[in-house]
């Protein structure tokens, strides 16, 4: 038996595969200590733990530390004249027109900062050597001066020559040899020292919180009985076993999110689609990922509540439309949807708790398109009155329906989605009409259609038990290590046997942690290359096909340039010189595979009941159906479909059918 | 609301901010192709879409002077090239100071967009561009006037097939800048997000309509207008006068003065400049774009969410005016290179007229003087020239410390990471990037701190430029509140401390230690009630 645990902000969900059959349950999540819901999500599936042979666990716990700054007290030692690293940041700002500006809050104390004398030129060469009876005394001092959970350490140009942070780390360990010591050098080896800092004191701030959770949870779990095998998600797709996890906790920070779309890449690949744009819609926020060729994108570097985190991340955009997101008429009279959430708590109007702003579930629930059965399959009472209350004085001031105007606030947040979907696609220099929508999360597949009308898509997929995706994709992951390296190289032919030396020792090294934690099966590797003309500062990635050894200059120049021509709309002419300025491998074990679903065809089409909408503007007879009442002749919208978990909505013009594998596919026939 | 409309008010919305994220997608993609520093690392840029009568409707926010006048520049190319004779290919060039531009360096570049043969709207992006010619390599502190500050590209129309790409422009531009390579590169990067807002805005004709396009662009103006009209409302009608002072113009000792009267009357706002020192000798005089641009950026700040699509419907309700011959509106060929130094003190002045009426939403003054640092050096291989621009400390506002050690309102540069500098610029390393504690004025709220950079020099021979300013006249608090630290550079040359003026240029030597420390800014009210 196998077991899937994603804790989300509201509920902990759970998948459990075993004998070809799969059952999921859903509970409350607990923010405060997050490992009770993971049991009592054990709980509610009925589960001895005993015969669990592997457990997967997604969690936004290091995410929360960050949000909420709970995470440990980190020490950062950097290089002499750097020590306000963190109050200068880059010196822009991300609104000009706000007077009262603030920059995003640093999560380390600058009396926390301790600056040393040494210095490394860009070549990674040694301008002023450490004085190391000198580095042994300030160090000792520093330690002491404050009691530290964690040690960052960040030196000028340390990606070049890993040599003095070394030195650091050592006289560190003399003094106190059990405190975790993160170097910029090992989590994140690239150039521009802000965001290389940033990274490792994130890294080390989130270390003690993901490490005394997980060892929490590992003893409740051994204290009930488990013995199996125990993995956990990192925020690039891929799972390592959670007691390397523990170790390296900054690769947790967007679990939750990348669980998701492996899931929907899992389940899209059974039904025979490789090419997907995965839409995750939850309470507060949609997150939009693009799965090329099977295989995700990874985005080098990304923000977390302002701050810079240079590690590879899933490629994820989010938009505040939710079905928490607010609706509101700003001073121009423009209708607007979000960012403004109600969020879990007091949610929607229509939960009566206490919510009085009009959000996107009210607006379905006025509109029809969510039913009071709908909600976690009636087990949540819904209050129509509330939610049709909470737009009324809105619909004063835009001069509109009720009604109208709930229709008119779903179309807006579909438009803030579509612009979300237009960013991982056509922003990147790819056509979303070569792509299938694959709707997810509890309101997911209820947008779907009308986005993917939007975006020219003609076909969606949406999987069964899409409200509980991510957990279920926790246990398609692979296992999944990357490891990356900066040096700048001209790309000529003469180039190429260093380009092959470079990658190997990388592959090298990564073969030897897999082996270390005691991953070796399935290998397989993928080599990326961040490239740019020379001129340049920013990277593209640049993903090699077939095996290092066959790699040659030319297959490399012109993937640089299709893919610098896709982004940019134009390339240089060939003479141009292009460089490398990365170099990353990915090493993949893959993991058990997903028992295919037993293909219920109960139901058939019986009668449908039938209901009355205003969708899109016009007003419209739907039918209502069960998921099991979905065949594999289908039927045509305008349909709603609950099952449990979600609500699918099928707008006319839509066919949608049972296929295969299970999963609904939705075809527009205009 | 309530005219006539074949949109919806859904579409409208959806298209709204559609043209918005257009524009910043061409803003990030110039940024990461482009080739300088300092279009690539401190994103000295900005772009813009414009309806096809070429009012600016959507922009990203980058850095406010050059959005400010992006039509204004753009008027000009209109006037020689009626509407009907553009063609698809063709596109605009301006830089001129003294015909809608602000300073040599930012070249605008305008692009036709047509849809089904139609003009439907124009993409534009300026760019700071490293060097373009001129008396010294980047910046040219002893200009007397602006033909010594490089070259000048009046309004004039070109064409794709055969102006660029080793066309007679490009090779013209090549032969003529000292880093040919990079300028030409930061301009294809240019053409490229040009591009890339033509296609964008195509794509939303093609389910819009031409038509629905062009309405929804007239709605975007109305609704800018609207919301910036309710904001005036608020106000009480009157005439409101504010002053700023810039230490001196560079050559005597006597500061020049902005004087400022803002009239609010009829849901309008007119700002003169009546009053404000005549144009000097040096590069501080401000083209009037630059003037107008800082003006509004001001009134936009000060009276506006921040989330008012910044277009033209906002010129609308907003006139300026400064007299022709001041330091804010001068007669060619007054050299304008450091245009943002008076710029910044437009800014103060306006800002200080409405702290009369509006004092929780202003802010004291702060550091608000753009400091550029030119180091340049000529070896072997040519020219290496390393520009970036630095900010200070914010001012403080009613509820809030200032912002610390940041760019200045109305630029908006990052720093270039000292990693990449040295990577680019093996002449220098920087031994210190530091906030000056203590440099905040105080007050119930403290000013922002300045901050310091010192830059080792590793070779001898290296050209170093600037103009700075309230090296003197330090940021001043309000209602109470005490004055920022004043900015301060010089050379330490083996122990030998050189002070060095605001403006000024010098050849350093390998080993002096270039220390630059910008200022902080005022507090806002009384430091007891801190």
């Amino acid at each position: 038996m196998r077991v899937g645990v994603e804790v989300g902000g509201t509920f902990t969900d759970l998948v459990v595969v075993g004998d070809g059959a799969i059952k999921v349950a859903k509970v409350p999540s607990t923010p405060l200590q997050p490992d009770i819901g993971v049991m009592d999500a054990l709980a509610a599936a009925d589960l001895n733990l005993l015969d669990i042979e592997e457990m997967v666990h997604g969690s936004t716990v290091a995410t929360n530390a960050v949000l909420e700054r709970k995470g440990g007290r980190v020490g950062v030692i950097v290089t002499t004249g750097t020590g306000d690293i963190f109050a200068l940041q880059r010196h822009d700002r991300t609104a000009i027109y706000d007077l009262h500006y603030r920059k995003p809050a640093p999560v380390i104390a600058r009396s926390d900062i301790c600056e040393i004398n040494e210095r490394l030129a860009a070549d990674g060469s040694i301008i002023q050597a450490l004085d190391e009876a000198r580095l042994d005394r300030v160090i000792g001092a520093f330690l002491t001066s404050a009691p530290f959970d964690a040690i960052a350490v960040c030196l000028l140009h340390g990606y070049a020559n890993p040599v003095h942070e070394r030195c650091v780390s050592e006289a560190i360990r003399r003094y106190q040899p059990d405190i975790p010591v993160t170097l910029s050098s090992d989590v994140s080896p690239e150039f521009r020292e802000y965001e290389r800092a940033s990274t490792t004191a994130l890294a080390a701030y989130v270390q003690p919180v993901i490490a005394g959770y997980l060892s929490r949870l590992t003893d409740k779990l051994q204290a009930a009985g488990f013995k199996g095998r125990f993995s956990m998600m990192q925020s690039n797709g891929g799972r390592m076993p959670a007691s390397s996890m523990a170790q390296n906790a900054i690769a947790a920070l967007f679990s939750g999110p990348a669980a998701g779309v492996i899931g929907a890449m899992g389940v899209a690949a059974r039904s025979g689609f490789k090419n997907i744009i995965t839409l995750d819609m939850g309470g507060t926020s949609t997150d939009v990922s693009l799965i090329s060729n099977g295989r995700p994108d990874l985005a080098p570097q990304t923000m977390i509540d302002g701050l810079p985190v240079r590690t590879p991340v899933i490629d994820i955009a989010t938009v505040g439309a939710g079905g928490g997101s607010i609706a509101w008429a700003d001073d121009g009279d423009l209708l607007r949807v979000g960012p403004q959430s109600a969020g879990a708590f007091p949610g929607p109007a229509c939960y009566g708790r206490g919510g009085t702003k009009p959000t996107i579930t009210d607006a379905h629930l006025i509109r029809g398109t969510m039913r009071s059965l709908s909600f976690v399959g009636g087990s949540i009472a819904v209050d129509h009155d509330a939610a049709a209350a909470a737009f009324a004085e809105l619909s004063v001031h835009m001069e509109m329906s009720v009604e109208k105007l709930a229709d008119s606030a779903i179309r807006v947040a579909e438009g803030n989605i579509v612009r979300a979907v237009q960013q991982v696609s056509t922003e990147r220099g790819l056509d979303p009409r070569d792509f299938i929508l694959v709707p997810f999360g509890g309101a997911g597949p209820l947008h779907a259609a009308r986005v993917a009308e939007d975006l020219g898509i003609r076909t969606i997929l949406i999987p069964l038990n899409a409200g509980v995706l991510s957990a279920a994709g926790l246990l398609m992951s692979d296992y999944v290590h990357y490891r990356s390296k900066t040096e700048r190289l001209q790309l000529h032919e003469s180039a190429i046997g260093n380009v092959k030396a470079i990658l190997l020792a990388l592959r090298q090294e990564a073969e030897a942690y897999m082996e270390e934690i005691g991953i070796t099966d399935n290998l397989r590797f993928e080599y990326v290359l961040e490239m740019r003309y020379v001129g340049q500062a920013f990277e593209l990635s640049v993903a090699l096909g077939g095996e290092l050894e066959t790699l040659t200059y030319s297959a490399i120049f012109e993937a640089f340039r299709a893919a610098h021509h896709r982004v940019f709309e134009f390339s240089k002419p060939p003479q141009d010189p292009a460089e490398i300025v990365s170099y990353r491998v990915g090493i993949k074990s893959h993991a058990a595979k997903f028992p295919e679903l037993a293909n219920s065809d109960a139901g058939a089409n019986d009668e449908l009941d039938s209901i009355n909408l205003i969708e899109g503007g016009t007003s419209l007879a739907c039918k209502l159906a069960k998921r099991d009442q979905i065949n594999a002749t289908g039927i045509t919208g305008a349909l709603l479909i609950e099952d449990g978990t979600s609500t699918v909505y099928i707008p006319p013009g839509w066919h949608v059918l049972k296929d295969q594998a299970g999963n609904l596919i939705a075809k527009y026939h205009g | 609301m309530g005219e006539q409309m074949a949109l919806s008010k859904v579409d409208h919305a959806i298209i709204n901010r559609a043209l918005i994220a257009a524009t910043y997608e061409m803003g990030t993609k110039l940024i990461r192709s482009a080739h300088s520093p300092i279009v690539r690392e401190a994103q000295d840029c900005s772009a813009a879409i414009m309806n096809n009568r070429g009012e600016v409707v959507a922009q990203a926010e980058l850095t406010a002077i050059q959005l400010g006048s992006i039509a204004q520049t753009f008027a000009p190319c209109l006037k020689l090239y009626p509407l009907d004779e553009i063609k698809a290919g063709d596109f605009f060039l301006n830089n001129d100071p003294y015909n809608g531009g602000q300073h040599i360096p930012d070249i605008f570049l305008f692009t036709p967009i047509f849809f089904a043969s139609k003009l439907i709207g124009f993409s534009a992006t300026v760019v700071h561009h490293i060097d373009l010619g001129g008396g010294a390599p980047g910046l040219n502190p002893e200009a007397s006037d602006v033909h010594q500050e490089g070259l000048i590209f009046p309004p004039t129309r070109y064409h794709l097939d055969h102006d660029w790409n080793g066309g007679p422009l490009e090779r013209f531009i090549a032969a003529n800048v000292r880093m040919p390579e990079a300028t030409i590169g930061d301009l294809n990067a240019q053409f490229a997000a040009n591009a890339i807002g033509a296609k964008r805005l195509c794509t939303l004709a093609e389910k819009f309509g031409s038509d629905g396009i062009s309405e929804a662009m007239d709605e975007m103006l109305d609704y800018s207008e609207r919301r910036i009209r309710a904001a005036i409302k608020k106000l009480p009608s009157g005439i409101y006068h504010g002053e700023a002072a810039l230490d001196d113009d560079g050559i005597g000792d006597e500061p020049v003065f902005i004087r400022t009267q803002v009239t609010v009357a009829d849901e309008k706002i007119q700002v003169n400049f009546d009053g404000t020192d005549r144009q000097v000798a040096t590069n501080i005089n401000c083209p009037f774009s630059s003037t107008l641009a800082a003006a509004v950026a001001c009134l936009k700040s000060v009276l506006t969410d921040p989330d008012i699509p910044f277009n033209d419907g906002v010129a609308r309700v907003i006139s300026i005016d400064a007299p022709y011959g001041s330091i804010l509106n001068p007669k060619p060929p007054a050299p304008v290179r450091a245009r943002l130094l008076s710029s910044h003190r437009v800014f103060n002045s306006v800002m200080k007229a409405l702290a009369q009426i509006v004092p929780d939403a202003v802010i004291a003054e702060g550091f608000d003087t753009t400091t550029p640092v030119c180091l340049s050096y000529l070896d072997d291989n040519g020219y290496n020239i390393y520009l970036e621009i630095l900010g200070g400390g914010y001012g403080a506002g009613a509820r809030n410390d200032g912002c610390d050690g940041v760019d200045c309102p109305l630029s908006n540069c990052a720093n270039i990471p000292i990693e990449a500098l040295e990577m680019d610029y093996p002449f220098l390393r920087l031994e210190t990037y530091s906030l000056r504690q203590g440099s905040g004025g105080a007050g119930a709220q403290r000013g922002g701190l300045g901050f310091e950079r010192s830059y080792r020099i590793l070779s001898d021979g290296v050209q170093f430029a600037t103009y700075s300013d309230r090296f003197k006249v330090p940021a001043a608090g309000l209602l109470g509140g005490e004055a920022g630290i004043c900015a301060e550079t010089f050379i330490d040359r083996q122990g030998e401390i050189i002070p060095l003026a605001s403006k000024t240029g010098r050849t350093l030597d390998a080993g002096d230690l270039l220390v630059v420390r910008t200022g902080g800014g005022g507090g806002y009210g009384p430091a007891k009630n801190k």
